[in-house]
């Protein structure tokens, strides 16, 4: 090549976009010539300013509400379903139908109220919104709650057990704002929400793996907790143990 | 289910899609009605994603959405006003005065982006700062590659005419 035909395709050098046997020509070109050499650097320096233009990201208020773009038709088909079984058990008139409608209908809300808490932490970590409150110290974070929710959340000091408490923030699930609890092990980030239970019950603890996310819910002194991490599943059940002993 | 879907796999990239938009209309609002219009539109052509990259895929959707409501001349070019934006990703190796040189240098180019002509500027940003390939970028304008090269070409000529200014023109006040 010569300095011309160099010129031609400078960019794509630089982009690495030129294919092999060009590049070699380019290159031998450009070993022998200084001005050619010159043009490729101040490109490249270029590049590199560019580079450090700051980026735009999306404002944390703004990715909510792309996120939320989607809800309203979410439940269509699944209302009709159901509308369609009350229908079918009312006729038939047996509690037992109704029953199992009852327990299918609990099921579904919790595998939805799951994935609606998957989605959180995962949004959590994504638009790096995790703390509104950044502490290690749970007499710090416990009362930062104070006036922004109806209810106090438990803040635990879990670092004896390999669990430090990182932070927390106030967070929206279940049509409520609710407290978000976070919690390390590792590399790993676990958020727990918490927020008043609708009944008093003592849940078994309902396991579950949900997009490659270790998922626990169970509800303790009147509290619904939801635990989610990409923690494995027998560390995040010691969590779920030391959180609720 | 598709909407879980939709989530895990648009969501990720809108960082991308509102600092594109962001470059195309120079200003938040604008960029956040664009994006919000895309992911809209996204979730509609949802089906229309093969495995293809989502990236490309959701940037070609926003800049459809930005031509269809702002590409009436005069519109999508008024005047950048970009003073609110700082570096904040300082090089550790340079001494205080390197800094301060090279933020200047920073902040010369980022005003020149915002002054080159929208076909210009949107290659340079698809290229440096999304680090899409010739392809990738020539599917998300709908170009062919050979005009991708021609516009990149075009517009760092141009920035490097911003950043080694004649000396004739604005070098003097270092002097005194």
């Amino acid at each position: 090549m010569n300095c011309p035909e160099v010129d031609r395709v400078i960019d794509a050098y630089i982009d690495g976009e030129l294919g092999a046997a060009e590049a070699v020509e380019a290159r031998v070109h450009l070993d022998s010539c200084p001005a050619c050499r010159e043009r490729v650097a101040a490109r490249a320096s270029l590049s590199q300013l560019i580079r450090r233009v700051p980026y735009r990201s999306a404002p944390d208020r703004f990715r909510v509400a792309v996120a939320n773009t989607r809800r309203p038709a979410r439940f269509s088909p699944q209302l009709l379903a159901w509308a369609a079984m009350i229908t079918v058990a009312v006729s038939l008139g047996s509690g037992a139908v109704i029953r199992t409608i009852r327990a299918r209908q609990t099921t579904a809300a919790t595998e939805t109220m799951a994935q609606d808490v998957v989605a959180g932490h995962v949004r959590a970590l994504m638009g790096a919104h995790l703390f509104d409150v950044r502490s290690t110290d749970q007499h710090t974070v416990k009362p930062w709650f104070l006036g922004k929710l109806d209810f106090s959340p438990p803040v635990n000091d879990l670092v004896p057990l390999g669990f430090p408490l990182v932070g927390g923030r106030l967070d929206y699930l279940a049509g409520r704002p609710v407290a978000a609890l976070v919690y390390q092990r590792r590399q790993h980030t676990i958020n727990v929400f918490v927020w008043p239970a609708s009944d008093s019950g003592e849940a078994p603890t309902d396991t579950r793996t949900l997009r490659g996310f270790q998922v626990r819910h169970w509800t303790h002194d009147h509290m619904a907790f939801w635990a989610v991490s990409d923690l494995n599943d027998i560390e995040l059940d010691q969590f779920v143990h030391a959180l609720t002993p | 289910m598709p909407h879980r879907e939709f989530e895990e796999v648009v969501l990720p990239h809108l960082d991308a899609a509102f600092n594109y938009a962001r470059w195309l209309t120079k200003s938040d609002a604008d960029a956040e009605d664009v994006v919000q219009d895309a992911a809209v539109r996204a979730l509609r052509f949802f089906s229309s994603l093969r495995n293809d990259d989502a990236r490309a895929w959701l940037l070609t959707i926003v800049r459809n959405t930005w031509y269809a409501r702002f590409s009436k001349p005069g519109r999508a070019d008024q005047h950048a006003v970009f003073d609110d934006m700082k570096d904040e990703r300082p090089d550790e190796q340079l001494d205080p005065e390197a800094l301060v040189i090279q933020q200047q240098a920073v902040e010369r180019v980022q005003l020149a982006i915002g002054e080159l002509p929208v076909d210009f500027r949107e290659v340079i940003v698809l290229r440096e700062l999304e680090g899409l390939s010739y392809k990738e970028i020539a599917g998300v304008i709908g170009a062919p590659i050979g005009t991708v090269m021609s516009r990149l070409a075009r517009a760092r000529e141009q920035l490097l005419a911003v950043l080694t200014p004649a000396p004739t023109s604005g070098g003097a006040g270092e002097l005194s």
